[in-house]
């Protein structure tokens, strides 16, 4: 429950702050949303799996966005941003989904 | 795949499989499986774990913020857009105001000259009554004042988006033909001048659609329509009666448009707008300036 208010309150401060993203840091805003949205997704999961490890969360929170923003970084400076960044979605999404997957199957036993 | 897997074990393949079988990160099993053997790690608390999901939801509520206030930037270049063409369309409509003072001005002028010789009051009987009928002077009385107006919206779907939006219904959309018929009903019950939004039409106006917005004489004008008409006393009756208010009275209970009939002792209908000097003979051969 803490964590879901600690979320909303990041998402509230978020909105009201509107800091303005610098243009540099743009490309990156979208794949850090999925990464982020990646560790969430994980963490519930593994909290409902009972497997939940505060040290495995953050690590894995931070390594995500930090790896998924290299990786957007180096396409752009190899000319392939676009195709790295539809990479790092679909593994990412489909890592997402699958874990949302567990989440509804624990939570709705179905 | 899964046969692949089967013959040959963890190859290639095994990669994508267990991207998609294995979407739990293996290092919460692993660490799971530390904590069962070895001492528990507390170094990593609950509040790192707070503050890790507040930064997640920052990284979304920004990008929110970011997303919302980067799409604005076409629907503002819209809104300039929109605002420079209500700017110019007020400066066209001041325009016009002053063309028809100075028109009317001239009228004047006309008619003193004219009158001024016995042989020049009848020409000037004559030119009052063509600017009159051909809509170059404005003018005012009693008439009929008909207000088409569009079916009130209905909640449909979008058809690009698929969202709920409210939208006419095609079959009550007032269309150019419409108001093509209310003015010919109007002219055939004995109408002597016809504005439509405010717009007077002369012999060479038209009305058309121009996208999905009505043009009269090329400005557009918007539902309800409201088509002023200036005429006997027989116009309302004659109108009222006629074959085009009973169509368009069924269309009215039928698709939901609005058609409203209201006769008025005074009407105003401003001069027409588009009315350039055309043709013109000279005087003496019995063929006075003919405007259209």
């Amino acid at each position: 429950m803490i964590p879901a208010f600690a979320l909303l309150i990041g998402v509230i401060l978020g909105l009201v702050l509107d800091p303005t993203v610098p243009l540099w840091l743009q490309p990156y805003l979208p794949i850090a949303v999925v990464a982020a949205l990646d560790a969430v997704f994980g963490g519930v999961r593994a909290w409902l799996d009972g497997l939940f490890d505060a040290k495995v969360f953050v690590v894995s929170f931070v390594s995500n966005v930090l790896v998924a923003a290299l990786i957007v970084f180096l396409g752009d400076k190899l000319g392939v941003g676009g195709q790295l960044s539809t990479a790092v979605v679909v593994v990412l999404g489909i890592r997402i989904f699958g874990n949302a997957a567990a989440i509804r199957r624990h939570v709705f036993r179905a | 795949m899964s046969t692949h897997r089967a013959t040959s074990g963890p190859q290639p393949a095994g990669m994508i499989t267990a991207l998609l079988e294995q979407t739990l990160d293996p290092a919460y099993a692993e660490a799971a499986q530390r904590r069962d053997t070895g001492p528990a790690d507390h170094r990593w608390n609950a509040r790192a774990v707070l503050a890790a999901v507040v930064v997640a939801g920052l990284i979304l509520g920004v990008a929110y913020a970011d997303t919302r206030a980067a799409a604005p930037s076409s629907e503002r270049t819209r809104l300039a857009l929109v605002a420079e063409v209500q700017r110019e369309t007020a400066l066209g409509a001041d325009l016009q105001q002053r063309l028809e003072e100075l028109r009317a001005e001239v009228s004047l002028a006309l008619d003193d000259a004219l009158t001024a010789t016995r042989d020049g009051r009848a020409q000037a009987e004559r030119v009052s009554t063509l600017e009159y009928a051909s809509g170059v002077l404005a003018v005012s009385g009693p008439g009929l004042r008909v207000t088409v107006s569009d079916a009130p919206p209905e909640e449909t779907l979008d058809p690009v988006t698929g969202e709920p939006i409210d939208a006419v219904p095609e079959a009550g959309l007032v269309l150019d033909i419409d108001l093509q018929a209310v003015v010919n009903g109007l002219w055939a019950a004995g109408a002597e001048a016809i504005a439509v939004g405010g717009q007077r039409l002369s012999s060479t106006t038209s009305i058309r659609t121009a996208g999905e917005a009505i043009l009269v004489d090329f400005r557009p004008v918007t539902s309800p329509y409201v088509v002023e008409a200036i005429g006997g006393e027989q116009l309302v009756s004659r109108f009222a009666g006629s074959d085009t208010a009973a169509r368009y009275d069924a269309y009215r209970q039928l698709y939901g448009i609005g058609f409203d009939l209201v006769s008025a002792d005074t009407l105003d209908l401003p001069a027409a707008a588009d009315t350039d000097l055309r043709f013109a003979g000279p005087v003496a051969r019995e063929q006075p300036g003919e405007t259209k």
